[in-house]
């Protein structure tokens, strides 16, 4: 499809991120360029046991050393005050409190923060922590879900279930499964391990407090979510919000990791507080993975349905999802570990019964698909196999299966535009699929699967009546346009994004709008860049705006030129009368009439998702997974599987991805093949294992993302399905596109060398290892003689 | 992470160098290109308060068929227009080590001299505490193999097995004295003694007889990524044959115990042999048999045991099949 029929101006054209240049060349300030004056180095000294009380903390030696400015601990005020990012959940503090009863005196994953010191650098501040003495008492550290469901006397966290370590529990059930489950022709049935997985963003953490001498504080942090950060900075900090601003520097990359509020910005904040001094807290990269809030580690076990037909007539899934210690947005990963399978399927009848579960590790929290992730894999690999039961091509079976465009699913998600057919037949043409499946050589596979993702979540995590987004623009006599708005630039090109859409109505260049997107202070709220929302909601929102400026504009054109103001339209930078095209004024000269005798033009663009929708009170957890709209991926993936080592080399893939309408090609180019990356990194080699509660390879060297030299070939299928409701058409392209990657390698393995794989990640010396239990292993020598 | 603080020693002759360790009453390390060094001193582990780094000693950084600098960078050596006619499987082992930017400043001393890795070590010092210290580092213990004996970290340099089938000799020069001493003898079995080096001696140059020359080489290493990892197996060989008899063979494995190893005795059988692919897969085997490997980096032992087999099968089909010339 074309990406309209109406003639557009900066939308579905190519730019380059307006940010591009600034980060290429070095320009671009990061947190970590910020040198306030007076500034100091702030600390954490971070707990070496995986569970343990703390009796006592001695910093009176790391207080005499000279250069040491603040030691606090959890007795500082504040330092104990709860917070989180879902307010339904907060479990979290700032430091343990020595010699208190229950979680506030506990230190809760070996990395978890103790103590904190500010220095004037940080060689001072390193040798200060090593003269802090902390006085442990060793509790038994719950390592293993398994373990974790288990009653205990000694729960990790203070609000658990029924005495155990499990923090949220999820059933639902529509339609009747067990009916459909016995009477069913084929049901496939698999067991799924995946270990953790972290985002692996480029820029450490890092913020700066200063609490300064208006008694007002200021925080600088790489966040996604500067607002929930600005709720939490004030239930810690005990201060009213407009006594804090947070701002936003440039971000190198967030992918969820970066969403939470974090105990290390209260930190800076409370030892900023108690020396009047602006303090740093950089992490380095092995603090990033403690802190961590990557991909939950997740057992899943479900049973896929089909009837005679091949028509899937029930899911039944179970999820046990590993949380680590804290609560983050467990309760939403758990229930999107279940609800964000129900499409793009027609699945009548669903049963979902997930629980997340408490464990001595560092936190798990959003990550890049959140939630979906893993349940995707296994369902598409499933989906395979049933394919190949019923002794259908795996690409007719998904097609015969899809959900239509316009509907509702059995739990109540409203489905407007859908182009998973087209992902597929687009996919399957320009792979020629049909010649290859089934048909390559031993070692050489094919695979297919689809996605399906949220495009911003319907219900706020606060419940209040606010906008999702509001945006604010103004211009003046100089001709720029200013954008604030706090939908957060992390680099998947928001800016960019909103300058388009502020351009679009007006008929401008990029050149002229600039964007306010990182002060709390300035611009309006925003949820931020989570679940895939920005570019509807943030995007509306800056649409909006803009065609109120374009109003404002075209009725001073209309007065200047005595038209009337129905018939203009503004392109390249001028208006043009389109009756007669001789009536017409540049941009400016428009601009100069509609500012005369009224100073600056505003206006302001808000988005809130239309109401009702979903299931209303239906049933526990109806809110989970409704979204304006959703969008929908179909990958096909080509292996190459070494018959002898079983490495998989991943040839080459096609993604198509239907992102409503693709605002800038080039961002969403470059979306799909990011996901594609970062999907690789979890199916063939990214892995947190844990070795007795410490995380084995806490650094780039062994946790490993994928090198450019294993990157395949990315045919990027951008598909548009025109999203009645999305800006200018368009829905989310940043999550969803990383869903289908995982299973289309997996079932190309499979077709490759006739393995299915039901952990992650697919390393050489496992697949080689369940090939030699498959007896499809030649390699050298017996099977029988080596031991595994 | 940052640096430990230390005395840093720059020498511009050999002669200093040797003076400067003798001066520092035996708390020094000497630095080639710091690549390995360093981060093993941002963890810190076993720092020294001197460091002397032989950058400045540019008689040690020169490159030719039959003598390569110790100090002479990974680059050098893949660039050396001289070893890609001469000994091409050097250029060609040198480009699998790393990363582009590391081997601009990792050198050959670097890597043959490269510390012993295994998780329980490379790690920091929060890490190390919360399982308690390791032999190798501050304990007293083994974590890999619980005992108070042997140190079981993992040798991982790539270039050591490519010198040993090529019988290269490694010239150290002491305060007192130089002496040769051939690579295969070099390494000595303990993960924390590594080799037989007196802590004062520089590996000054490796010398290449030209006998290696004549003889077919290559090398591969197993890893998860084309880049950046270490060799969890790595696997050289170098052969002679005529009239399809084996003459030379020559097979040594790395990344898998404590030292690289050259299995000179396991190869005896074979010279005078008849090249078959029977042959092949007999020698490969025999080498699998003889190693062995734990569980301290990644990838299954089993495997990479397995993967020992599979890899000097290929290495032994390419080199002996008469079109392919030496890697």
């Amino acid at each position: 499809m074309k990406s309209s029929t109406k003639s557009s101006n900066v939308v579905g054209k190519r730019f380059p991120l307006v940010d591009a240049l600034k980060k290429t060349t070095g320009e671009g300030v990061y947190t970590d360029d910020i040198k306030l004056p007076g500034m100091l180095v702030g600390k954490i000294l971070r707990a070496s046991m995986s569970h343990a009380r703390v009796k006592k903390v001695d910093v009176s030696k790391a207080l005499e050393l000279p250069g040491v400015h603040a030691v606090i601990t959890g007795d500082e005020p504040g330092a104990q005050n709860k917070f989180g990012v879902l307010p339904i959940s907060k479990d979290e503090i700032s430091l343990p409190k020595p010699g208190a009863p229950g979680r506030d005196g506990k230190v809760l994953y070996a990395g978890d923060c103790v103590a904190a010191i500010a220095a004037d650098n940080e060689e001072i501040a390193l040798q200060a922590l090593q003269l802090i003495d902390v006085d442990y008492e060793p509790l038994e550290p719950i390592l293993r879900v398994e373990k974790g469901i288990e009653p205990t006397d000694e729960p990790i966290q203070e609000r658990t279930q029924d005495g155990t370590n499990i923090q949220k529990s999820v059933e639902q059930h529509h339609g009747d499964v067990d009916a459909a489950l016995s009477s069913a022709d084929h049901v496939a049935t698999g067991d799924f391990e995946f270990v953790g997985v972290n985002h692996g963003f480029t820029e450490p953490i890092v913020a700066i407090a200063h609490y300064d001498a208006d008694d007002r504080l200021t925080v600088w942090s790489a966040q996604q979510v500067p607002h929930y950060l600005h709720r939490a900075l004030t239930e810690v900090m005990e201060m009213a919000m407009h006594r804090i601003r947070v701002i936003r520097p440039m971000v190198g990359g967030g992918f969820g990791g970066k969403s939470d509020p974090f105990p290390h910005e209260m930190i800076a904040s409370l030892l900023s507080r108690k020396c009047r001094r602006p303090v740093k807290i950089l992490f380095d990269r092995e603090e990033v993975f403690l802190n961590n809030h990557g991909r939950h580690p997740t057992r899943t076990h479900l049973s896929v349905a089909t009837d005679a037909h091949g028509k899937l007539t029930a899911l039944d899934l179970d999820a046990t999802i590993d949380g680590g210690a804290w609560g983050s947005f467990g309760v939403v990963t758990t229930y999107y570990n279940g609800v964000l399978s129900m499409g793009p399927y027609h699945i009548p009848n669903f049963r979902y019964a997930g629980r997340r579960v408490y464990t001595n590790k560092a936190p798990c929290g959003a990550m890049r698909g959140h939630g979906a992730v893993n349940t995707r894999y296994a369902f598409e690999v499933l989906m395979d196999q049933l394919a190949e039961e019923h002794k259908t091509n795996p690409c007719e079976f998904r097609l015969a299966n899809l959900l239509p465009a316009n509907t509702e699913t059995v739990n109540g998600f409203r489905i407007t535009s859908n182009g998973t057919k087209e992902c597929i037949e687009r996919a399957r043409k320009r792979s020629d699929w049909d010649s290859k499946h089934g048909k390559l050589p031993f070692g050489e596979g094919i695979g297919i699967a689809c996605g399906f993702y949220i495009s911003g979540s319907a219900h706020r995590i606060h419940f209040n009546e606010l906008p999702h987004s509001t945006v604010h623009l103004k211009i003046d006599m100089d001709g720029g346009i200013t954008v604030h708005s706090m939908a957060a630039e992390i680099g998947q090109g928001s800016d960019t994004m909103l300058a388009q859409c502020v351009a679009e109505p007006l008929g401008i260049g990029l050149d002229r709008i600039r964007i306010f997107s990182g002060d709390s202070d300035t611009a309006p709220i925003d949820l931020g860049s989570y679940s895939s929302r920005v570019t509807f909601m943030a995007g509306n929102a800056a649409a909006e705006a803009a065609r109120k400026i374009r109003q404002k504009l075209v009725d001073a054109a209309a007065r200047k030129t005595g038209c009337p103001a129905q018939g203009f339209v503004l392109q390249e930078e001028r208006v043009i009368y389109s009756p007669d095209p001789s009536v017409s004024l540049t941009f400016d000269e428009m601009l100069q009439e509609a500012l005369a005798k009224n100073g600056a033009l505003i206006a302001k663009g808000t988005y809130q998702s239309p109401p009702p929708i979903g299931k209303r009170d239906a049933f526990k957890g109806w809110r989970a997974g409704l979204s304006p709209t959703y969008s929908f991926q179909a990958y096909i993936a080509q292996v190459s599987v070494d018959p002898e080592t079983f490495e998989t080399r991943v040839k080459k893939v096609w993604a198509a991805h239907d992102c409503g309408r693709a605002l800038n090609p080039l961002a969403v180019e470059g979306q799909i093949e990011g996901c594609v990356h970062m999907g690789l990194g979890q199916v063939l080699c990214e892995e947190m294992p844990y070795l007795k509660g410490a995380l084995q390879g806490p650094n780039f060297l062994d946790y490993r993302t994928l090198t450019p030299m294993q990157m395949p070939e990315v045919d990027v299928i951008i598909v548009e399905s025109h999203d009645p409701e999305g800006p200018y058409g368009a829905k989310e392209a940043g999550e969803g596109p990383l869903l289908p990657i995982l299973p289309a390698v997996a079932n190309a393995v499979y077709d490759a060398v006739g393995v299915r794989m039901t952990s992650l990640p697919i390393t050489p010396d496992k697949l080689w290892k369940a090939a030699q239990r498959q007896g499809v292993a030649p390699g050298l020598g017996s099977p029988a003689e080596i031991h595994v | 992470m940052i640096l430990p603080q230390f005395k840093y020693h720059q020498p511009a002759t050999l002669k200093d160098a040797l003076a400067v360790a003798q001066s520092c009453d035996g708390d020094f390390d000497f630095i080639a290109g710091g690549t390995d060094v360093l981060p093993n001193y941002k963890n810190r582990l076993n720092n020294r308060n001197n460091v002397i780094s032989l950058s400045g000693v540019h008689e040690l950084q020169d490159v030719s068929a039959d003598r390569i600098g110790g100090m002479a960078t990974l680059v050098q050596l893949e660039n050396s227009a001289v070893l890609k006619s001469a000994l091409p499987v050097l250029p060609a082992a040198a480009h699998l080590v790393a990363t582009p930017l590391l081997r601009e400043s990792a050198t050959v001393g670097g890597n043959i001299l490269l510390d012993n890795r295994c998780w329980f070590f490379n790690q920091s010092p929060l890490w190390r505490e919360s399982k308690g210290f390791c032999m190798k580092a501050d304990g007293d213990v083994c974590l890999v193999v619980p005992q108070k004996e042997i140190c079981y970290a993992t040798y991982s340099g790539d270039l050591a097995p490519v010198f040993m089938v090529l019988d290269a000799t490694l010239h150290l020069a002491g305060p007192e004295s130089d002496r040769d001493l051939p690579v295969a003898g070099f390494f000595a079995h303990d993960g924390i003694t590594r080799n037989v080096k007196l802590p004062e001696e520089i590996l000054t140059h490796i010398a290449i007889p030209k006998s290696a020359q004549a003889l077919r080489a290559a090398y591969r290493k197993l890893r998860i990524r084309d880049s950046m990892d270490y060799p969890v197996m790595g696997a050289a060989v170098a052969l002679s044959f005529a009239d399809n008899t084996i003459e030379t063979l020559r097979i040594a494995i790395t990344g898998m115990e404590t030292t690289p190893l050259l299995y000179d005795e396991v190869m005896q059988p074979f010279v005078g042999e008849q090249v078959s692919m029977d042959l092949i897969e007999t020698i490969s085997g025999a080498v699998q048999e003889e190693v062995n490997a734990y569980r301290n980096v990644h990838f299954s032992p089993q495997y990479r045991k397995a993967m020992v087999g599979v890899y000097l099968k290929r290495i032994l089909t390419e080199l002996t099949t008469p079109k392919n010339s030496n890697n």
